[in-house]
């Protein structure tokens, strides 16, 4: 003898449904605003540890500019720029010597800034930022 | 004649303030967040090394107009600094007072580095906000 199955109706609670959405879509917007940036951390010394290590040693000195870049004076590639530092940084031994002076002319982009103080500090540098002063000069 | 008035019995859904609750506290989660600078228009400069950045009172940006802002209001170099210093100071540990340096890639010298001189004369403890450099672009 068979028996009969019993056929249950079974609903999705269709009410419910855009309440789990709604709390779906909230989770999602707080788990991307909570998302945490992504960054470099720079260790830039203050006014009087500059003026301190600066006296105590001849720094390394690097110009910026938008396409090339000098290291105490000698014009550099990008390529050779990290191991030019790298030699320079050798001779030193003590932290304090290892700040390295960056000048950069005005038009110096963030980006290639970025990149060549990344490559200074790869390399064992502590930068040591340089502004230019503004200058008045009277042409007669 | 007296017409009878139909009673209804009027009850709290007790189901529903679980969510209600969940939900409020979202709402404040989200106000709390302190620093609001989402309406600064920037890109950000590429690196191949990066960490996350850990939670920070103070963050400055300079904008694709080179415009400064610190938590989201515009402000000028002259006032960065000590601005910066009245924010950080309530922070006790000098470790944790973490400045998130929000720079626009093609800002030049001429804007970011005194901000920069700014965080450093605060005592901020300098993070650059960056990107993380895909392989192959230039």
């Amino acid at each position: 003898m068979k028996l009969k199955r019993s056929s249950l109706m079974i609903e999705m609670p269709s009410s419910a449904v855009s309440d789990v959405v709604f709390i779906l879509i909230v989770f999602f917007l707080v788990c991307a605003s909570v998302q945490p940036d992504k960054g470099r951390a720079q260790e830039i010394p203050n006014k009087d540890e500059k003026e301190q290590k600066e006296e105590q040693s001849q720094n390394i000195e690097v110009a910026l500019t938008r396409a090339g870049a000098t290291v105490n004076g000698e014009p550099m590639t990008d390529d050779r720029f990290e191991a030019a530092i790298r030699r320079a940084l050798e001779e030193k031994k003590r932290q304090e010597d290892k700040v390295v002076i960056v000048k950069s002319r005005e038009d110096v982009p963030y980006h290639r800034w970025i990149t060549m103080t990344g490559l200074i500090e790869k390399a064992g540098g502590i930068i040591t930022l340089e502004l230019e002063e503004e200058q008045t000069t009277i042409v007669e | 004649m007296k017409m009878q008035r139909k009673k209804t019995e009027v009850s709290i859904p007790v189901m529903a303030m679980g969510d209600i609750a969940f939900l409020l506290l979202i709402f404040f989660v989200i106000l709390a967040k302190a620093t609001d600078d989402s309406h600064v228009k920037w890109e950000p400069a590429e690196s191949a090394d990066l960490d996350s950045t850990t939670y920070s009172p103070a963050s400055v940006a300079i904008d694709n107009e080179n415009r400064t802002w610190l938590n989201g209001k515009e402000i000028g170099h002259a006032q960065l600094a000590d601005a910066v210093k009245d924010i950080i100071s309530s922070v006790p540990d000098p470790k944790q007072r973490v400045v998130l340096l929000k720079v626009h890639r093609e800002a030049t010298a001429t804007y970011f580095e005194p901000v920069i001189e700014a965080v450093s004369e605060a005592g901020g403890k300098l993070v650059h906000v960056l990107e993380r450099e895909q392989a192959g672009k230039q």
